[in-house]
């Protein structure tokens, strides 16, 4: 690994090299184009794949060569990051959950704030330890919701979260779902919903969805950006008394790279900045119901921030 | 690079750690949702599967291996089973309105769905087997059965039969270490099993919780893998063919020889 890193290096410097004598000759531009590869990784659906391409976009903008590589889950690509993964379209918890839970084991005490700064506060020594920077947290967030059909909230007059209070509900949920606070445990402890069962089908899964419609189950979790919920007569339920952990989209880059490359931080805060809850799920909604591929939909929404 | 917790050794020396204090741990064992509980569950899942199978298999296999036809095309329409991926199957069959994801009995949330994916990923080894063995008599043998008189279904049931035992019950065994192994797929439809441990482990970042699952998939494929062993030695004609004659009997059934 050490061997590849100093390869890489080394085939960087060249690239420098070479590109220093091209801007020698009079062209400043030509010395722009050659920044080198920026490695991003991330989970594989449709809105890390949206954000991946985002970043891709802006940094090929500002002379970078990114390479995208996105993976099922959080534990396969954070072997490789920091080290042969330089970026990650991250969710301020998600990270930080991830990095005390393999520190301290599955059983450790999880923030719970809403507020992103906290949260990143209190996973600094984790976060440096594992040699991750995270850049500026985007208003946009992205965290745990629940939904009904829409029937079951007319029926039983329920619009957010608190009006299932005393009420028994069978879950369908992801499979890390049973003792987490920012899912069971929150709905049980925070909001006294009764849950006899939890099915774990998956996150925002089409098994959830269908659950939840022919009734098996009531209750079914998706996120905050979910696009399709009211195309398929779903009614997400607010979680009016915050028990969601702050889950908003921040970027993870390698400490190692940003001290390499310190204008990566200038171009992704920038992105970050521009980005809100509303514009994510209609791209979300552009992906996953109007099936345009992510790269253009990137696309179309840097250039119109712009 | 040494300061990351994952590198390869430490990551690995706390992975081997985590799944041993899990598979130590009594707790794990026992209860709803122990290992125990889940291990027959999936126990009971594979081996209804292996017998839906044998049902419907066995009787085509051997017949269109003692009429010595069809077989080519028999083999090669069960290995459907082997060609489409048995979760890409599992997956169709929970959208269907039937079976779906009905619950059905032990078998749990989407049992009958869950059963027939399995029932068919575990047909090509058994119509194979069973096929081959019965075609794969020496026609001198058969030849002098006919010579002695033997009627269509007494060359089945006394010679191709015995003789096809072996590899019969070797695609049994092939086909109950796959299911086994395969059924812990049903975790993913929410279904019952210790496919349940695995799923759940990594999807807490708890590697102990699911290399132990996993571990202890492999172990009772293993033990299945010897059981099944020493019921193809049991079912081999030549052998029972031998200790008869250790004990003294006259006539060695001249078909083995």
């Amino acid at each position: 690994m050490r061997k590849g890193r100093l390869l890489a290096a080394a085939m960087i410097a060249g690239a420098l090299f070479l590109a220093g004598c091209g801007g020698s000759s009079g062209d400043s531009g030509a010395g722009k184009s050659q920044h080198g590869t920026v490695n991003i990784s991330g989970q594989n659906f449709a809105e890390a794949q949206i954000m991946a391409q985002i970043y891709a976009t802006v940094l090929r903008a500002n002379g970078y060569t990114p390479s995208i590589k996105l993976v099922d889950t959080r534990d396969v690509y954070m072997q490789q990051f920091p080290g042969s993964v330089d970026v990650v379209p991250e969710y301020v918890s998600g990270i930080v959950d991830f990095l005390i839970t393999q520190d301290k084991g599955p059983n450790a005490k999880l923030p719970t704030s809403a507020d992103p700064n906290t949260v990143i506060s209190q996973g600094k020594s984790y976060l440096d330890k594992q040699g991750i920077t995270l850049l500026d947290p985007s208003e946009a967030t992205d965290h745990n919701a629940f939904f009904v059909t829409d029937k079951y909230s007319k029926d039983h007059n329920v619009t957010k979260l608190s009006d299932l209070k005393g009420k028994s509900v069978v879950l369908a949920a992801a499979s890390d779902c049973k003792d987490r606070y920012d899912c069971a445990v929150g709905l049980e402890q925070t909001y006294g919903i009764t849950i006899t069962k939890i099915l774990p089908l998956g996150f925002a899964s089409q098994q959830t969805y269908d659950s939840v419609k022919s009734n098996e189950s009531q209750l079914g979790e998706t996120s905050t950006t979910d696009a399709t919920l009211s195309h398929n007569n779903l009614f997400l339920l607010d979680d009016d008394k915050d028990a969601q952990p702050s889950q908003n989209l921040v970027p993870a880059v390698s400490t190692d790279f940003l001290n390499a490359n310190p204008e990566v931080a200038t171009i992704l805060n920038k992105v970050m900045a521009a980005m809100t809850t509303r514009d994510l799920t209609e791209l979300n909604f552009d992906v996953t119901v109007n099936r345009q591929s992510p790269a253009v939909v990137a696309q179309n929404w840097v250039q119109s921030a712009r | 690079m040494d300061r990351h917790a994952l590198d390869p050794p430490e990551a690995l020396v706390n992975m081997v750690d985590q799944t041993w204090q899990y598979l130590t741990d009594p707790a794990n064992w026992q209860g709803s949702e122990g290992i125990v509980v889940l291990l027959v569950q999936q126990l009971l899942l594979s081996v209804t599967a292996l017998a839906a199978a044998a049902a419907v298999g066995l009787p085509l296999a051997l017949w269109l291996g003692h009429i010595g036809r069809g077989g080519f095309l028999a083999i090669n329409v069960t290995n459907i089973g082997r060609a489409i991926p048995t979760f890409a199957l599992l997956a169709i069959l929970v959208t269907t309105s039937w079976p779906g994801v009905v619950t059905f009995g032990p078998y749990g949330r989407a049992g009958i769905s869950t059963l027939i994916a399995l029932t068919l990923f575990a047909l090509p080894p058994i119509v194979t087997s069973a096929n081959v063995g019965v075609r794969e008599v020496p026609d001198a043998v058969k030849e002098s059965a006919r010579g002695m008189g033997m009627t269509g279904g007494q060359l089945f049931w006394r010679v191709e039969l015995p003789l096809a035992l072996p590899l019969v019950v070797s695609g049994l065994r092939l086909a109950l270490v796959q299911v086994w192994a395969t059924a812990t797929i049903a975790a993913l439809v929410a279904g019952p099993g210790l496919g349940r441990i695995i799923t759940d482990g990594f999807a807490n970042t708890d590697y102990g919780k699911g290399i132990g699952g996993a571990v202890v998939v492999a172990v009772v494929a293993f033990v299945l893998e010897l059981l099944g062993g020493a019921a193809e030695r049991i079912a081999d004609p030549s052998r029972r063919a031998r200790s008869r004659s250790r004990h003294g009997a006259r006539a060695v059934a001249s078909v083995s020889a």
